[in-house]
């Protein structure tokens, strides 16, 4: 009997789903007419109007500042918090685990909303410091939500052992702890770093003046901007993700050969 | 001990851009994204030896609600007429002192006449925009500058009007004969038959997307903005605009200087630099929307000077009317709205 050929085709559909509207996308980038409902011809005018445009390249300057440093604190911040949750039990841990948990259910304009409404209350001038204070709020939860996972089937075992041959907290933890959690954070940074970087609505609350971010920048544009330009940048960041996922791959598959 | 250095040296770092960008000879701008010529930004800067930061919003209401939450530092912002009311109602704005504003004068008074703010006490109209009809000449024959175009049986499946109730419910009201802030319920009841009646040919009701299906030829004729619809112009030499002669709405957006300005001095000198002939001219070049700056009118190209899509003759501009916020009665047109969207559904 034939294997059925539904499972390619499914698979085929899926991608086909999920990828054909990035390369309409990046299509159309290169397309000379600035609405994209027909091809007038290959250009790449789009890309010197957007090298032009100084007000989005500082909003992509403030976005990537925003998305690098919070991704930083929240994954310390958010291990940290991960090994706690997982190696102490005790009744406080499980309100830290409510209150770690929390910010993945609140609904974003919530968070927006009551922030704001702190650093106003507080005296905090709004700026690029109130949206990184805000996204690592948020950010720590992913963090310590894929940490914890990966601590779950983690052999405490180990660590026992390392501090029975002399290591000290320091050494367990950076020469034991980190490598073996490694893959873990790694995900949590890149989950992190990509929730940082498209958040719209909390920081367009938390802003401030001249701290406009990529995402709040696309949005406005949405009114009286050039739709094309935003196809060219989009495929910059595109290239600069794929770069960034295949750099990844290659930097753990490598780690895995050398174990 | 690397990470004991991290935030330290964040906090500086953050200190340092946050200071080097509150100087106070800094002017805020708060805005809608691509609304200023770039050109003339640097233009001010040099005059005023200054740095005029923008930041942009996507909606009049995230704006408000942002401010409202005590969100502060912005000189100079720019809501639409009915938003600046609001605000000026829940004492946001500054009032504006017209001797520090010279350059007002050249404000087209016939805008004024309809202007939500004629008096120009709280805000000053920096671009306005009509909603119109705007098609393509080649595919669409025997065109009359009147809503009655949705009625043409052969467009059927080709046009779109607005998806927002006081446009769409106005041109209906106008086609009519009727003012479109009115809150008559016959008057209401005729424009709703009408409505239901050029549904029938729609594709849809479309905000956005109505420009690119001009583009690509998809819609053959569409209910938008003037300023969006020049735009497509510029594309698609093929796309003409079109103000019905029956009347039609006219929406502003204006300069309001926010109560919790730091720099109200510089802001000020921006609202008047902004109605300099020349640099409204210029401004309304690159946009595309109307600076309704009457002394900037003789300075602009023939080919927008002769526009009627943009200068409509006597006639017709005197039928222009600004939608005005109907507070309680605002209802009647949710309620009529909501049945022409179910109507032969």
């Amino acid at each position: 009997m034939k294997r059925s050929r539904l499972p390619f085709f499914v698979t085929l559909g899926v991608l086909l789903f999920f990828y054909l509207p990035i390369v309409v996308l990046v299509v159309n980038s290169f397309n000379a007419s600035a609405y994209g409902g027909h091809w007038e011809g290959f250009s790449l005018r789009w890309y010197l109007k957007l090298m032009g445009q100084h007000d989005i390249l500082t909003a992509l300057e403030n976005t990537a500042i925003i998305a690098v440093t919070a991704t930083l604190v929240s994954c310390i911040l958010g291990t940290t918090a991960a090994f706690a949750l997982h190696y102490y039990k005790s009744a406080l841990q499980r309100y830290h685990f409510v209150l770690i948990y929390t910010p993945l259910v609140v609904p974003e304009i919530l968070m927006g909303m009551s922030m704001l409404l702190a650093f106003v209350a507080l005296g905090v001038k709004l700026g690029l410091f109130t949206i990184f204070l805000a996204h690592v709020t948020f950010c720590i939860s992913y963090v310590a939500m894929v940490v914890l996972a990966r601590l779950q089937d983690f052999d405490m075992a180990v660590i026992e052992a390392a501090q029975d041959l002399g290591a000290n907290w320091w050494v367990t933890a950076w020469r034991v702890l980190a490598p073996m959690l490694a893959p873990g954070i790694a995900s949590g940074a890149l989950l992190a770093l990509t929730l940082s970087f498209d958040d719209f609505v909390i920081s367009f609350f938390v802003a401030g003046p001249g701290s406009t971010t990529l995402p709040i920048r696309i949005y406005s544009m949405i009114k009286f901007g050039s739709p094309a330009v935003l196809n060219a940048l989009s495929t910059l960041l595109l290239v600069v993700t794929f770069t960034l996922v295949w750099a990844s791959q290659k930097l753990t598959s490598n780690k895995g050969e050398a174990l | 001990m690397k990470k004991n250095l991290i935030l330290p040296a964040l906090l500086t770092g953050f200190a340092l851009l946050a200071g080097c960008k509150s100087a106070s000879t800094d002017l805020h701008l708060y805005t809608w994204a691509d609304y200023i010529k770039p050109e003339l930004v640097q233009q001010f800067e040099k005059e005023n030896n200054c740095k005029v930061i923008i930041d942009t919003f996507d909606s009049n209401e995230g704006m408000y609600a942002k401010l409202k939450a005590g969100a502060t530092g912005y000189d100079v912002i720019t809501p639409s007429s009915y938003m600046a009311r609001i605000m000026f109602s829940q004492d946001m704005l500054m009032p504006l002192d017209h001797a520090l504003l010279p350059n007002l004068v050249n404000i087209d008074p016939e805008y004024l006449r309809i202007a939500i703010d004629p008096a120009m006490k709280y805000s000053v109209p920096y671009m306005i925009t009509y909603t119109g009809i705007g098609y393509l000449k080649d595919q669409v024959n025997d065109v009359q500058p009147s809503w009655k175009m949705f009625a043409r049986p052969e467009l059927k499946g080709r046009m779109t009007m607005l998806n927002d109730m006081r446009e769409t419910i106005g041109a209906a009201l106008k086609y009519l004969g009727y003012s479109l802030n009115t809150i008559d319920d016959a008057q209401l009841a005729a424009a709703k038959a009408v409505v239901i009646g050029w549904k029938k040919n729609l594709a849809k009701f479309e905000n956005e997307q109505y420009k690119t299906g001009l583009a690509s030829g998809e819609f053959l004729l569409v209910h938008g903005y003037s300023g969006d619809i020049l735009k497509v112009q510029e594309e698609n030499e093929q796309v003409e605009f079109i103000i019905p002669a029956e009347g039609f709405s006219l929406a502003s957006d204006d300069l309001v200087i926010p109560k919790a300005a730091r720099n109200a001095g510089l802001a000020c000198k921006f609202i008047n630099f902004l109605h300099a002939p020349a640099v409204a001219a210029a401004n309304t070049e690159f946009i595309t929307y109307l600076c309704p700056n009457s002394t900037g009118y003789a300075l602009l190209s023939a080919e927008i000077r002769n526009n009627p899509g943009i200068f409509p003759d006597a006639a017709t501009r005197a039928r222009g009317e600004v939608i005005q916020d109907l507070g309680e009665n605002n209802q009647k047109y949710i309620r009529i709205w909501d049945e022409i969207k179910a109507a032969g559904e």
